[in-house]
């Protein structure tokens, strides 16, 4: 054998070195981040550091990204480091929120309700959809009334205050009626477990807790609507309507086909935006955002099981306006330990201050944005837009509706917006 | 030029045509190559692995992304434990097919057979350390068939796995055998293999009276053909090793139940599909088992090729030894597709 094909040999070892070489210098420069709350390194950033804080109350230096995520936190393949993230890109999604959210420390196990988040939201009508599923047997005949009896998953708490304690898991397929077999199959897709049906779209939403507090729209319409609103890497307790909307504006059930119809139109504005055509709506209920006015437990529950949105949803015009007989509950802020302090600081578009007096609801739940002013009017500071909205009470204006009958379907008659 | 150490290994001078590449295959000089590469890797491995169930696949994840050249070390470990059981097969298949297993070298045959089971059993263990989701099969499905075992079964199951069930005690035994007790064995083997090599009269060939030709080649045209067969050997070795990453998959996690999609590591694939048929301890133990006492005593019981036909691919003599070998390969790699065809 002659020399050359030794050196030719020796040769391709070494550029075959130079390559290896090469592909080794190509890895990204691993970027490590070591949280205090694990105290475990993990390198996710080297891939996504260009990801926002998710949230002031989660800084990433303390939480880091395994600790809600899971994943492989020294993995740097992608299909490796995902491969065990929990929840996909949803960690809040229910079936896995407690491993994620949940904790003594964190959303859950507190003494106090309060933090128990990951119960309440659990049990509340918007994860069970008891109520739906309770109105439609009814309707059809499966059951004798309209008592929630069933959820999407079976579910106990230990104590209501509905007198539910628990709910059986509705199966569509141990159920006689073939409307009711029907609306199992076609109709469970608005609950907070349910995979969104119109993906891509400006009603795309995530699951779980993100359905609500991680935004997939921006609620600027034009970009909504031109399909340019992105997902973002964050949590919120600042939720447009435009994010309540991806459910509950989104489109309607036929009931006789048990089909959903979805939305057709383009709203060009908030006005338009603003629920189906058939509703009847004052111009504060388009202008400003839901949760302005509808409270955490109204949206996320009380820890107790219901049958029916309206055993829990209970804000109306009066609870701030009044009544032409009453005006609206007040209380000035004295402990500082005040559940009014907490919400606003984790949304903080208003600065309250010990002495603050802030209009309560009749669950004695603080609507922290509004303030009662020294001349007795009141303003709302718009969660979403801090926008300042100033308003007066039914008391001492011209309204001469019967104090009594004061719930918002008599203001709609007469303060309804027409479009 | 005076002989250096590396010329000492080989004799002074051997016959030219079982020296090309076409007879030998280069498949034992491969394996040696691969075994060198493999102590070197897997004493830098050693650096960084760390045997405890929740270490083990963190510490490899540690090895393979964060430290400069830990996965191309990896990976070439990875990968000549996969080709150093290819190159076994080969070398023996060269071997049986060639007759050169004829006495006097039915013992060396002997050993090289040690030296295949351990290469599949020191593959075995290694693939085990992962200790990811990836090695569910042989954790489980893998131990098990020890314990179908009549009588001595479930305490040789105790042994292995030191316990009832995989867990610590399992991960450590399994290190010690891989980088100790299989290694060393494998060391001793192979040095007695290649010290009866030239024992037994260097590569078989027939008497000189029976030679076509005389011609021979000094041993620095053959450690210069080595040279060239390592040098292209790791060229291929590190670009496989640049480009194509060893299987790695997230911690194992408690529950040690498998799932459908464990697959055994593929040198054990058509055992796998075997056990499928029945009986674990006889698809799983005997038939393997059988298989490979069947291929030992091939130079015991088999018809022997002539001493004239030695040196040559196919001689008439022990048709039967390569018909049964044959049998035997195409079995093993039909009964390995049917294991890759997704289930029906």
């Amino acid at each position: 054998m002659r020399r050359s094909i030794f050196h030719a040999a020796s040769i391709t070892l070494l550029l075959s070195l130079l390559i290896a070489a090469w592909q080794e210098s190509r890895h990204p420069q691993p970027i490590v981040l070591t949280p205090s709350l694990t105290g475990q390194a993990e390198y996710c950033l080297t891939c996504h550091s260009d990801l926002p804080q998710i949230s002031n109350s989660h800084p990433v230096q303390t939480f880091g990204c395994v600790l809600c995520h899971g994943g492989e936190r020294l993995a740097l393949d992608a299909n490796l480091a995902h491969s065990t993230l929990r929840g996909g890109r949803n960690p809040a999604d229910f079936s896995v929120v407690q491993a994620s959210c949940g904790g003594a420390n964190c959303h859950s196990g507190t003494a106090e309700s309060f933090n128990n988040h990951i119960q309440r939201a659990t049990t509340s009508i918007q994860a069970t959809y008891a109520g739906a599923i309770a109105s439609i047997r009814y309707t059809f005949g499966a059951q004798p009334d309209l008592t929630g009896r069933l959820g999407i998953f079976a579910v106990q708490v230990p104590a209501s205050t509905s007198g539910i304690t628990a709910l059986a898991a509705f199966d569509p397929a141990i159920e006689t009626n073939p409307f009711v077999q029907a609306f199992g199959q076609n109709c469970l897709t608005c609950h907070l477990s349910a995979q969104p049906i119109q993906t891509g779209s400006r009603y795309d939403h995530f699951t779980g807790c993100s359905a609500c507090h991680t935004p997939t729209q921006s609620g600027d319409l034009n970009s909504v609507n031109t399909g340019t609103a992105t997902q973002v890497h964050k949590l919120t307790t600042a939720i447009a309507y435009s994010q309540c909307d991806t459910c509950h504006n989104r489109g309607n059930y036929d009931l006789r086909t048990m089909t959903f119809q979805p939305r057709a139109d383009l709203p060009a504005d908030q006005l338009h935006d603003y629920y189906q055509p058939i509703a009847q709506f004052t111009k504060c209920e388009y202008s400003l955002d839901c949760v302005d006015c509808h409270t955490r437990t109204e949206a996320m529950g009380d820890g107790s099981l219901y049958g029916s949105k309206k055993d829990i949803q209970y804000i109306q015009c009066k609870t701030c306006h009044g009544t032409s007989t009453e005006l609206p509950q007040v209380k000035t802020l004295t402990d500082p330990n005040d559940l009014a302090f907490r919400l606003a600081l984790l949304n903080p578009v208003v600065d309250l201050k010990l002495g603050d007096t802030l209009l309560f609801t009749a669950k004695g739940e603080p609507l922290w944005n509004t303030r009662l002013l020294p001349d007795g009017t009141y303003q709302l500071v718009g969660k979403v837009t801090g926008q300042v909205f100033p308003f007066k009470p039914v008391l001492g204006s011209g309204c001469t509706q019967n104090g009594v009958n004061q719930t918002s379907a008599y203001c709609h008659t007469c303060h309804s917006v027409q479009r | 030029m005076r002989p250096n150490f590396f010329h000492h290994l080989h004799p002074p001078t051997i016959p030219a045509r079982q020296a090309r590449l076409r007879y030998t295959l280069a498949a034992g000089g491969l394996a040696v190559f691969l075994a060198l590469v493999l102590l070197v890797t897997g004493l830098l491995e050693m650096f960084y692995y760390i045997p405890t169930p929740d270490q083990a696949a963190v510490s490899i994840q540690t090895l393979t992304f964060l430290v400069p050249y830990g996965g191309l070390v990896r990976n070439l470990h990875y990968w000549s434990a996969q080709f150093l059981v290819i190159v076994t097969l080969v070398h023996l298949l060269r071997v049986i097919f060639t007759g050169a297993y004829a006495p006097p070298r039915r013992f060396n045959y002997l050993l090289g057979m040690g030296l295949l089971v351990l290469a599949i059993l020191l593959d075995f263990t290694g693939y085990v350390l992962r200790w990811d989701e990836g090695i569910r099969w042989a954790l489980v499905t893998g131990t098990n068939l020890v314990r179908s075992i009549p009588l001595v079964g479930n305490p040789l199951y105790t042994i292995l796995v030191g316990g009832t069930q995989p867990g610590p005690a399992t991960l450590i035994r399994f290190y010690g055998w891989h980088i100790l007790g299989l290694t060393l064995v494998a060391g001793i083997l192979l040095v007695w293999h290649l010290f009866r090599v030239r024992r037994d009269g260097g590569i078989a060939v027939p008497p000189p009276a029976l030679r076509e030709d005389q011609v021979r080649i000094t041993r620095y045209e053959l450690l210069r053909r080595e040279g060239v067969a390592m040098l292209l050997a790791a060229t291929g070795l590190l670009l496989l090793s640049t480009f194509v990453a060893a299987p790695l998959a997230a911690p194992i996690t408690a529950s040690a139940s498998t799932s459908e999609m464990a697959r055994a590591p593929w040198f054990f694939l058509w055992v796998q599909q075997m056990l499928k048929l029945g009986n674990p301890f006889f698809w799983g133990g005997i038939v393997p088992l059988a298989v490979l006492v069947l291929i030992s005593f091939i130079p015991y019981f088999f018809p022997q090729p002539a001493k004239g036909e030695l040196g040559h691919w196919f001689p008439k003599g022990n048709r039967l030894a390569q018909a049964v070998a044959l049998f035997i390969l195409i079995a093993i790699i039909a009964l390995t597709i049917l294991a890759l065809l997704p289930a029906a």
